[in-house]
């Protein structure tokens, strides 16, 4: 667990508003919508239609791009940086996981045939409570995971719009809402793979002209940093590296587990493996998917090496690094600094200003398309599983359009004000999320398909739990500390055994246990449950359109 | 992995029976106790692949928890510490790589227990006629 600070968001990348980055952003949002626009027009299912072999690469590509947000874009790198090999468990942690979610998980949601956590978590369950318990824990992921996003955006504007990090965050958070309501409109979710594209290509041209400009890499900057790094280590700060400097083992077990298992828990990671057209595309966009995110994941390091080092020796001397803030870490780097790393290493080497605006845009475009996302999810979860299946059975389409639209903007406004003093750095808020995805969510998914006795008492039981669980690490060595005051942590005790962002190791196998107690304890689940859960592990192949349900129903 | 394939070639004629006997929806579906052929090749794969995935995960920090120094001072490609080079790097291309591992062998395993994804309607009526009540 890092310490949470208060943190003097600004950071050292040149301020001034700049023209051409801030098109380039426009430019790159108005090329999302436009796509999305011109595939709704051309028929859907044309999409599908060039092959089997096309189609998981496109899905992977989708994968990529759902995965691409601030947090990986730039707040990876950040924690290398300024945890060291602590900051390298979120590589492993969110690179390795989706292997757990293939073998377990990727063709059996396939063929299970729904595709929001709620509406899998109400139907395995039998039960309109599990389901409601399922649509608040998608809200509050939402919410965790878009302050991160929100505090990216921040970051960013500061660079390209020349305003405050504050203003940024409430200028980017309004396009972020009404970009959802434009894609909304035109049905512009079609695009993922287009995205994915034009963030990687952000992305690495940054690390490419870096590293060609220093003569530090060539062909591929992800293995040729050997040299760079052990200057960095033996000329600056040897914690860069060293096992365990920052944080102990167990916390970086804690954390990696924590990511693992969020990553198969996560509500909108899902829904990519709805959209494929049978479960063996299903198993090979898993593949593309992690070969994409590997792509991105492979030159964080790197970027952290180059950035790290240009930090402590700028190209130009009239470029002032450290800035103001606590430079609470090793590597004399305040948060904001780190969060903006990514960006910063490319101006620190001295590159042209649309170079270092297009590595700049691109966080903001991924930030603003996977919080688009979130907030959609949201507003579903808020419409259709809590206000119609809970609170209002009849409600008409208005009444859930409402529902949903005012779901978007308080989420959009809650998280615009607790980003504008985020409690901790992007990836560790986006780490949070995880920890609340795997203890809530993963073990109800995991049993709910590989255990068909699991019952609805002891679903609704394991996600109660789990809600304590992660909620309680969070509040203890995070929230609380952010606004009382109280120093590090409640209990520092129960904050290094279960840290906010790690409670997976503790919160799962404890959920598993309630849950697997509790079932065994009520009554079994109903037959035609039963059948669902077989149907899903069965080989033999359904109908393109069919769920399990439907297949487990016509069997009788 | 390896010792699977002889398996494979030799079970096939009686994994295409096996496939047209059971009936899928009425066998109990339990992570440790594998009731038709097929769950049990797949759960096969699934186990073994998970423990080579748990040794590359974690492989390299319990090593470096272990034996802190030599994991920092050896260089590797220049200059990589061994720790970080492998976490950063190694470990998640070799998740790739059991991705890929796993999505063949199923690929393999659907081949043996005769089901194709290729023509989707017509099988799709073929589980309906064949999964009847007994």
């Amino acid at each position: 667990m890092i310490e949470p600070v208060f943190l003097e968001y600004t950071n050292a990348l040149d301020e001034g508003f700049k023209l051409v980055p801030a098109l380039t952003i426009v430019g790159m949002m108005l090329l999302f919508l436009g796509i999305g626009f011109f595939f709704r027009v051309a028929a859907v299912d044309d999409l599908w239609v060039a092959g089997r072999s096309i189609g998981s690469i496109e899905n992977g590509m989708a994968i990529g791009a759902n995965w691409m947000s601030a947090a990986s874009y730039l707040g990876v790198a950040a924690l290398i940086a300024t945890a060291g090999y602590y900051g390298v468990g979120f590589v492993v942690g969110w690179t390795t996981g989706y292997f757990i979610l293939l073998i377990f998980m990727a063709a059996q949601f396939r063929r299970f045939g729904k595709y929001t956590a709620p509406d899998f978590v109400g139907d395995r369950f039998y039960s309109d409570r599990a389901r409601g318990i399922a649509a608040f824990t998608t809200l509050v992921i939402a919410l965790v995971y878009a302050i991160g996003q929100g505090s990216g955006m921040g970051l960013m504007a500061e660079y390209i719009l020349g305003v405050s990090y504050e203003a940024g965050v409430i200028v980017f958070m309004a396009v972020t809402v009404a970009y959802v309501a434009l894609s909304g409109m035109l049905g512009a979710t079609k695009n993922m793979a287009i995205q994915y594209v034009i963030l990687i290509l952000a992305f690495l041209i940054g690390l490419y002209a870096v590293g060609l400009s220093q003569g530090w890499s060539t062909v591929l900057p992800y293995i040729e940093a050997g040299p760079e790094t052990a200057q960095l280590i033996d000329a600056f700060h040897a914690e860069f590296a060293e096992p365990f400097a920052v944080n102990s083992f167990y916390m970086w077990t804690a954390l990696v587990v924590s990511l693992i298992l969020g990553t198969c828990g996560l509500p909108h990671v899902l829904v990519r493996f709805y959209t494929v057209d049978n479960e063996r595309t299903a198993r090979w966009s898993t593949v593309w998917g992690l070969f994409f995110i590997c792509l991105l994941y492979w030159g964080t390091a790197t970027y952290a090496v180059f950035g790290g080092l240009l930090y402590s020796d700028p190209v130009q001397d009239t470029d002032t690094a450290v800035t103001l803030g606590e430079a609470d870490s090793f590597m004399q780097m305040p948060g904001a600094d780190g969060d903006a790393l990514v960006a910063l290493t490319v101006q620190l080497a001295d590159m042209p200003e649309w170079l270092v605006g297009l590595v700049a845009a691109g966080a903001v475009a991924a930030a603003l398309a996977t919080t688009a996302g979130l907030f959609i999810s949201a507003s579903s979860a808020a419409a259709h599983d809590i206000y119609t299946n809970l609170y209002k059975t009849d409600a008409t389409q208005r009444e859930q359009m409402i529902v949903g639209r005012t779901t978007i903007l308080l989420i959009g406004v809650l998280t615009a004000i607790i980003a504008l003093n985020p409690p901790a750095l992007i990836g560790e808020m986006v780490a949070m999320s995880f920890a609340i995805a795997a203890c809530v969510f993963f073990p109800v998914f995991f049993l709910g398909l590989w255990w068909e006795n699991a019952t609805q008492e002891g679903g609704i039981a394991g996600m109660l739990a789990g809600i304590l669980i992660s909620f309680g690490a969070i509040a203890n060595d995070t929230a609380i500390p952010m606004y009382t005051g109280v120093e590090g942590a409640v209990s520092t005790e129960l904050a290094t055994i279960v840290p906010g962002l790690g409670s997976a190791l503790v919160g799962v196998p404890v959920v598993f246990a309630v849950i697997i107690v509790v079932s065994l304890v009520t009554e079994n689940p109903p037959e035609d449950v039963k059948r669902l859960v077989r149907q899903c592990h069965s080989p033999e192949p359904m109908e393109k359109l069919q769920s399990a349900e439907d297949a487990a129903a016509d069997d009788d | 992995m390896g010792d699977n394939e002889p398996q494979t070639d030799g079970g096939t004629a009686t994994g295409r029976e096996g496939a047209q006997t059971v009936d899928y929806l009425d066998e109990e579906i339990n992570l440790f106790k594998p009731a038709t052929p097929f769950m049990r090749d797949n759960l096969k794969a699934i186990f073994g692949l998970f423990g080579l995935w748990l040794l590359f995960v974690f492989g390299p920090p319990v090593a470096s928890y272990v034996a802190p120094e030599f994991m920092f001072e050896t260089r590797v490609l220049g200059g990589y510490p061994l720790n970080f080079f492998l976490s950063a790097i190694v470990t998640p291309a070799a998740g790739l790589v059991l991705c890929a591992v796993y999505a063949w062998y199923r690929d393999r395993l659907d081949e043996k227990y005769d089901i194709t994804h290729e023509a989707e309607a017509e099988s799709g009526a073929a589980t309906a006629a064949d999964g009847g009540e007994q």
